[in-house]
């Protein structure tokens, strides 16, 4: 284990938005594989919705940044796309993953557990980090809400309970 | 070089506006629909429209701002483009509200009919149905699996993994499998043989196995297809698991999807219902939003350009109504409003010429008015003019200086008025004004009247004005002091009588005087005491006569005769004190009044002498009682001139109104001795030295003389 867990540099507000709980990266063969962990949690309206029928969207960034004077500089970036939708033939949930890959889950929080645990398996090419350098590791979850259905979406922009992103977390990478 | 600015017509941007508008609703319309790519910009079209609105409401409230504060100023046209943008804005509100109203009743109650209980009922059966018929199917192959799983209990694995190929193909499933409960696969048979390796469970599934002992659950397959995956222990201790994949009819599986995917999509639109509605209301209200107010907009910019000519000609009557003629306002349209705006420009151009015409009209007539006012001001006649009604309308300066009133500070008033005001004039104005009054064509008067200067006598000439029409207007009165004029021919006579006198009897008067003294001289001695007695007693007489006659063709001689003055500069006082002086003796009491000691007046020391003389012996002579004489020195300003004003009163009997017409006469006395010619040759002497002499009418106490000369010098008063 190559990373050092420090306490998340930003706070979420929002009853149901979502929070990073941790990240970090992972050495492998060939680079370095970002592993994360979201907690989830749905509103009552978003809960009706997905048990109506209708897909949950969320888009995770994964962005290794190195620490600047007046900015960070982005040396690596990735979005990996979740969404989750309820089967009710097979009274199942389906999570799509990154991969174009099927998950069922006979409970929710089976479902929610699965998409919890990010695993990005496009590793960082180990050439980008330099040994040494400080780097932050900053991950977020975004609800896409433009992927609802079209009368939803002014609501989904204007009501608490589809506020399900998170913001911006951040860890310090000491490699 | 010149810039050049592109500027599109109001009517091209108008339309691009409206095209604008009309293709983001269309565009958001069409992502509303969900069936097209657009589906993606919905909230960005969304944001677009919105902002569109917003700014559509921020063009529209600050015209309506603008017209406000136009109304506030009360500036031209904007009363008349209010009530039309108030008009326009109501007949396109009023009916776009109706059908806004309607149209979201009419959308709301067409998606709540989408969805009922019977529909509702229907979709939950048709899914229950489909559950039920995958869970029947489902069943059969869990009992299907434990039966397999029954035939290889207890075996070992060399004769498990020989009777598999037979189970799997007894079964009909795609997938045997069995393997130990640490995941070792001990024996599979599949539908593929390329399959090595078996579908082996996940974590999860494991996870389930371990808490049941057995997994059953559909799993989604290869190529869309529906898998059932069935795990049921072989032994009761779960050291070995057998694993089934038996796979859903194509068919069946089909059925499921169509009717899951129907129920799902119902279900979502029930759950959209509300939003939905929203949404459509939404779009609703946006169309209608913008439509409105690019309408507001452009009807703002349209009556501002329709109300323009009617702005600039209110403009250009307020102007003419100012008295700005030269307005001329510039023709923007070759429309009625074009041609009122030209007929607007000709009848301003029409009104300057009139004005210029009248202005040059009007300059003409001040100016003869002034010419005339100036020849009527420098007339020595006095020249009044009346209206219809006999009120004062304009005097000349010479009838102040004729009347001795300023009758130019009256107009307005009437001569009975003014003689009122100046009772020693009442004779003369009355008998105008009744002249006036009575007379119907011009007429010529001679009157005679006791002026503040004596007797004067004024020649006056009516004329009564009459109008194109016949109407009386007015009349004019043409007067002259001729009381100068007619003593000047008086005068004139007598001087030619005293000539004449003197030219006839004085030359016989001479032979007889001596004629008289030759005959005493000869016949004195030859006659006797008597006679000679008689005659030279008749000869004393004739001589004494004829000496009286000579005396008196000598005054007659004297009167006539042109004076020889010398003049000098002469203090007057000086002179009147030595007169005084002379007459002491006599018992004549004088008491003098001078305003100065020294008031020099250029004169003929002798003939001013003489006037004095003459005045105290005239007052001598008519007093019987003591004789008491006042002499007044004054001084006065007449006509710009400065006078010394010499008063001389008696105590006397003082004079009547006969005497007073002829007291200045010559012959004219009423003592018994006078020759008449005292008082006569005064007047002369006093005229001859440009004074003026009159009695004073306003003293009573017996006769009084006041006589004017120039003065030379006026001393300080005492």
């Amino acid at each position: 284990m190559l990373c050092l867990h420090i306490a998340p540099g930003k706070a979420e507000a929002g009853e149901y938005a979502a929070r990073i709980e941790y990240a970090d990266l992972e050495h492998i063969d060939d680079g370095y594989d970002v592993q994360a962990h979201i907690d989830y949690r749905l509103s009552p309206t978003a809960k009706e919705a997905l048990h109506k029928g209708v897909r949950l969207t969320w888009d995770v960034s994964i962005e290794l940044r190195q620490p600047g004077v007046l900015w960070d500089t982005i040396i690596h970036k990735h979005k990996l796309t979740y969404s989750l939708q309820f089967h009710a033939l097979l009274n199942q949930y389906v999570v799509q993953t990154p991969f174009d890959r099927s998950e069922m889950f006979l409970t929710l929080s089976a479902a929610m557990n699965f998409m919890a645990a990010v695993h990005d398996s496009t590793p960082i090419p180990a050439e980008r980090v330099t040994t040494g350098t400080p780097y932050l590791l900053a991950v977020k979850t975004q609800f896409n809400r433009e992927q609802l259905p079209i009368p939803l979406r002014p609501v989904a922009y204007l009501d608490n309970q589809w506020f399900l992103s998170s913001a911006w977390y951040t860890w310090p990478i000491q490699k | 070089m010149a810039h050049s600015k592109i500027k599109l017509p109001a009517s091209a941007t108008i339309v691009l506006l409206f095209g604008f508008v009309l293709l983001s609703l269309q565009l958001m319309s069409s992502a509303t629909q969900g069936s097209s790519e657009l589906g993606e910009m919905y909230s960005w079209l969304l944001v677009i429209n919105t902002l569109g609105s917003v700014i559509l409401l921020g063009l529209v409230a600050f015209n309506a701002y603008s017209l406000v504060r136009e109304l506030k100023k009360k500036e031209a046209g904007s009363r008349l483009t209010t009530r039309m943008v108030s008009l326009f804005v109501l007949l396109a509100l009023a009916p776009a509200a109706i059908v806004f109203y309607f149209s979201v009743q009419f959308l709301h109650q067409g998606i709540d009919s989408w969805f009922n209980v019977e529909i509702d009922r229907a979709m939950d059966d048709a899914l229950e149905l489909s559950q039920s018929s995958l869970n029947q199917r489902m069943t059969w192959h869990i009992k299907q699996t434990k039966q397999m799983a029954d035939q290889l209990r207890d075996k070992s694995e060399a004769l498990i993994a020989m009777e598999v190929g037979s189970l799997w193909a007894d079964s009909g499933a795609l997938e045997i499998a069995v393997f130990s409960n640490q995941g070792r696969v001990l024996a599979s048979s599949s539908v593929n043989p390329s399959d090595i390796l078996p579908h082996l469970p996940d974590e999860q599934i494991w996870l389930q196995l371990r808490q049941n002992k057995e997994y059953f659950a559909f799993d989604p397959g290869d190529n869309d297809e529906m898998l059932v995956r069935i795990i049921v222990a072989i032994e009761a201790d779960q050291s070995r698991f057998l694993q089934a994949l038996f796979p859903i009819p194509v068919r069946v599986t089909d059925l499921a999807d169509s009717i899951e995917f129907a129920f799902i999509r119902y279900q979502e639109m029930n759950f959209l219902r509300d939003s939905l509605k929203t949404s459509f209301s939404l779009i609703l209200l946006l169309v209608l939003l913008l439509s409105l107010l690019a309408a507001i907009w452009v009807a703002f910019i349209s009556i501002r350009n329709i109300v323009a000519p009617v702005k600039e000609l209110v403009k250009g009557t307020q102007a003419v109504a100012d008295g700005d003629y030269q307005q001329q306002l510039p023709v923007m349209n070759q429309d009625d409003l074009g041609f009122l705006v030209e007929s607007f420009n000709q009848m301003t151009r029409r009104i300057a010429r009139s004005r210029d015409e009248t202005r040059a009209a009007g300059l003409e007539v001040e100016n003869q008015r002034a010419y005339l006012e100036t020849i009527l001001a420098n007339l020595t006649a006095g020249v009044i003019s009346f209206d219809a009604a006999f009120y004062i309308r304009t005097a000349n300066q010479a009838a102040y200086r004729i009347l001795h009133i300023p009758v130019s500070h009256f107009v307005g008033e009437t001569l009975p008025t003014l003689a009122t005001l100046h009772s020693e004039l009442a004779d003369v104005l009355n008998a105008i004004q009744s002249l006036l009054e009575k007379a119907d064509d011009i007429w010529e008067q001679r009157i005679v009247f006791l002026g503040p200067n004596g007797r004067q006598e004024l020649l006056c000439r009516g004329t009564p004005l009459f109008s194109q029409h016949g109407a009386r207007t007015g009349a004019v009165v043409v007067f002259d002091d001729v009381t100068d004029l007619i003593q000047a021919q008086k005068n004139a006579a007598w001087g030619e009588v005293a000539r004449r006198l003197a030219h006839e009897i004085k030359n016989p008067l001479t032979p007889i005087q001596l004629s008289a003294e030759r005959l005493q001289h000869k016949l004195s001695k030859e006659l006797q005491d008597g006679s000679a007695e008689f005659l030279q007693r008749g000869t004393r007489t004739i001589v004494q006569q004829v000496e009286a006659m000579k005396r008196m063709v000598d005054d007659f001689s004297e009167y006539a005769r042109p004076s020889k003055k010398q003049v000098e500069k002469i203090n007057l006082v000086d002179l009147i004190q030595e007169v005084v002086a002379l007459y002491l003796p006599s018992g004549i009491v004088f008491s003098t009044k001078f305003a100065s000691d020294r008031v020099l007046v250029e004169a003929d020391p002798v003939s001013l002498r003489q006037v004095l003389h003459n005045l105290i012996k005239n007052a001598q002579e008519a007093t019987s009682t003591p004789c008491r004489i006042e002499i007044k020195i004054a001084k006065v300003s007449r006509n710009n001139t400065d006078y010394v004003e010499l008063g001389i009163y008696d105590n006397g009997n003082g004079l009547n109104a006969e005497q007073l017409e002829t007291i200045f006469d010559p012959y004219v006395t009423s003592k018994a001795k006078g020759t008449g010619l005292g008082l006569a040759i005064v007047k002369k002497i006093v005229e001859e030295h440009g004074g003026v002499i009159w009695v004073d009418t306003s003293y009573n106490g017996g006769a009084g003389f006041l006589l004017q000369l120039p003065v030379f010098e006026f001393g300080n008063f005492k």
